[in-house]
């Protein structure tokens, strides 16, 4: 924002939880499970095995995904196979380091963003998952024969952590599908609530389809905006478009004129029929801050002369020779 | 914090640099209404761009400003609104009526004839 | 359920410009657009005011809230003040904040998602107000 006065809106930008997942959310998320100390103190331990058996897990691990022509595709390229081979090591030592904290949330999150931006479906990454899960408890029952109490315990307090990363890969999943829903109504809002410099100062903001609340507000905030960017000083409002016009929309209407008129707009409302006028001042309405005008032509001439603009028409031209 | 007000010919321009308290308002009010009689001030503008918010009080002692400096013989126009806050006013059921307003303190003085330009939105 | 909680006391008008300036903040960290932030501190600037004007002394809470996946945020701003004596009465529509009567409740309601009020008389009021990240 150039103008420093306008500081106060930067220094209102939304923070980057863009997920939610902040330290607090985790911390519930935990409770939730019942993850604590214990259970970090139990990981801990398990790292000397998990340092043991990294490499040979891993390699099982990727020797079922390349069985499975569904989990096959994604792992074609050897390069890719070896990075991906390079991360999951890491993702399994970091399971038993100890520290669940503000960087390994951000490390799941990342893993699963990467997994769903490749196209892995859930029902794979979860059923890769659970292989994965097999084999860690194979191992730690393995080194746990004599007391399989404790190795069960053991893979009780993993499951917890399992659990708290599979939340958050899910998340991760539907935070992107979210995401491209959000992009698509953005998409739709505008196409919705178009508002069209047609000269220097004017603005054309037909209006169509049906209006509610939402959709009022929208269209408003939305023409607010552009009154400011276009430093706009009439606008032609057309309501020609509009399903139905009952009092409750030509209040809101109505608002929308008084919003332009704090930013220094008038509006000319167009396309109100004489009809629809009398029933909502049948209605009770003061309809007298409206400036209407029948017909959209006719309002973008009054939109013009109010901006000091005198439209001439040129002489016909000659007809071109003929040949 | 006080609000800076500047001469410009007979044209006062008041620049609201932020929030100010109900009773930096009222002081505000006076301080303006007081200048106003002194300099024989044909026109006063009120910068609101940087505040981001204009609740009701703000709103009313706007609107007193502007009724004290028409009794004295000058126009009131308040410049700045942004669109969130023209939003908010306008839900929250707020008028100004009665007092010009224009975009920017630009348009603002064309509208009053003090610098040449197309002008701003006149009172109904 | 509540999460993270910010009481501002509000015992003088400055306290109104506080309260509506964390309100804001607390809008921008849960991901409310600039429009929304605006909405949130202007009614909290309303209800706020209503608490100097008419009780003297009260707090303002702003907490974030989560319900049924939506993330939000929550105002509430009570006083023990004289309270309502019409509830009614001061959220109809037609008391405008305009003139100096009217307590700005039917337009603070306007600004937010949910509204709720609640006041005794000779015991306080409470207003509870949430807007929701669309």
């Amino acid at each position: 924002m150039a103008d420093p006065r306008l500081a106060w809106m930067d220094r209102a930008h939304p923070l980057p939880h863009e997920m939610g997942v902040d330290e607090e959310e985790v911390e519930r998320r935990k409770a939730f499970l019942e993850f604590g100390e214990d259970d970090v103190d139990v990981l801990r331990g398990l790292r000397e095995l998990a340092r043991k058996y990294a490499d040979p897990v891993i390699e099982e691990f990727y020797g079922h995904i390349l069985a499975f022509d569904e989990t096959k595709s994604f792992f074609r390229d050897p390069k890719v196979l070896a990075r991906v081979k390079e991360l999951q090591k890491d993702y399994f030592v970091r399971l038993t380091e100890g520290d669940y904290g503000k960087s390994y949330v951000a490390n799941r999150l990342k893993v699963g963003a990467a997994h769903e931006q490749v196209r892995l479906e859930p029902k794979w990454y979860l059923g890769m998952y659970s292989y994965y899960l097999r084999l860690v408890a194979k191992r730690m029952q393995e080194s746990l024969t004599n007391d399989p109490a404790k190795a069960f315990a053991n893979f009780l307090s993993l499951m917890k952590l399992v659990f708290l990363d599979i939340g958050l890969a899910v998340d991760t999943y539907i935070f992107a599908r979210e995401s491209t829903m959000r992009k698509q109504q953005e998409a739709i809002r505008e196409l919705s609530t178009p508002v069209l410099q047609i000269r220097e100062r004017l603005l054309l903001l037909p209006i169509i389809g049906v209006i509610d609340t939402h959709r009022a507000r929208l269209i408003t905030d939305s023409l607010l905006r552009s009154i400011r960017d276009n430093r706009a000083k009439v606008v032609v409002m057309d309501v020609t478009g509009v399903a139905t016009i009952d009092s409750k929309v030509a209040n809101h209407l109505i608002q929308t004129v008084i919003a332009a008129g704090l930013m220094g707009a008038s509006v000319i409302v167009t396309g109100l029929s004489s009809d629809v006028a009398q029933a909502l001042v049948g209605l009770g309405l003061d309809l007298h801050k409206l400036n209407t005008v029948g017909d959209l032509q006719g309002g973008i001439e009054e939109a013009e002369r109010l901006l000091g603009y005198r439209v001439e028409r040129l002489e016909p031209s000659r007809s071109p020779p003929r040949d | 914090m006080t609000v800076p007000i500047l001469k410009q010919g007979d044209v006062l321009v008041a620049s609201m640099q932020e929030a100010l308290s109900d009773h930096a308002l009222i002081e505000f009010r006076d301080r303006l209404s007081d200048q106003v009689g002194r300099a024989r001030a044909r026109v006063v503008i009120i910068d609101v761009t940087a505040l981001d918010v204009l609740d009701s009080f703000a709103t009313r002692t706007l609107r007193a400003i502007a009724y004290t400096a028409r009794l004295r013989g000058a126009r009131t126009v308040v410049v700045g609104i942004q669109p969130e806050v023209a939003f908010a006013m306008v839900q929250l059921g707020l008028t100004l009526e009665s007092v010009e307003t224009a975009l920017d303190l630009e348009e603002g003085l064309a509208l009053v004839g003090a610098i040449a330009g197309s002008g701003g939105h006149a009172a109904h | 359920m509540p999460l993270t909680e910010t009481r501002v006391p509000i015992e003088d008008e400055e306290d109104i410009v506080t309260a509506r300036q964390k309100g804001r903040q607390l809008a921008a960290a849960r991901g409310l657009s600039l429009t929304e932030q605006t909405l949130i501190a202007t009614a909290i600037s309303e209800v706020a005011r209503n608490i100097v004007v008419y009780a003297h002394r009260g707090e303002v809470v702003l907490s974030a809230v989560e319900e049924q996946g939506r993330r939000g945020v929550m105002v509430v701003a009570r006083d023990e003040g004289p309270g309502i004596p019409n509830p009614t009465l001061a959220m109809r529509d037609g008391f405008s904040t305009g003139n100096s009567l009217g307590m700005g409740l039917p337009g603070a309601k306007r600004l937010m998602d949910e509204f709720e009020l609640s006041s005794t008389v000779g015991k306080g009021t409470t207003v509870t107000m949430k807007k929701w990240v669309r």
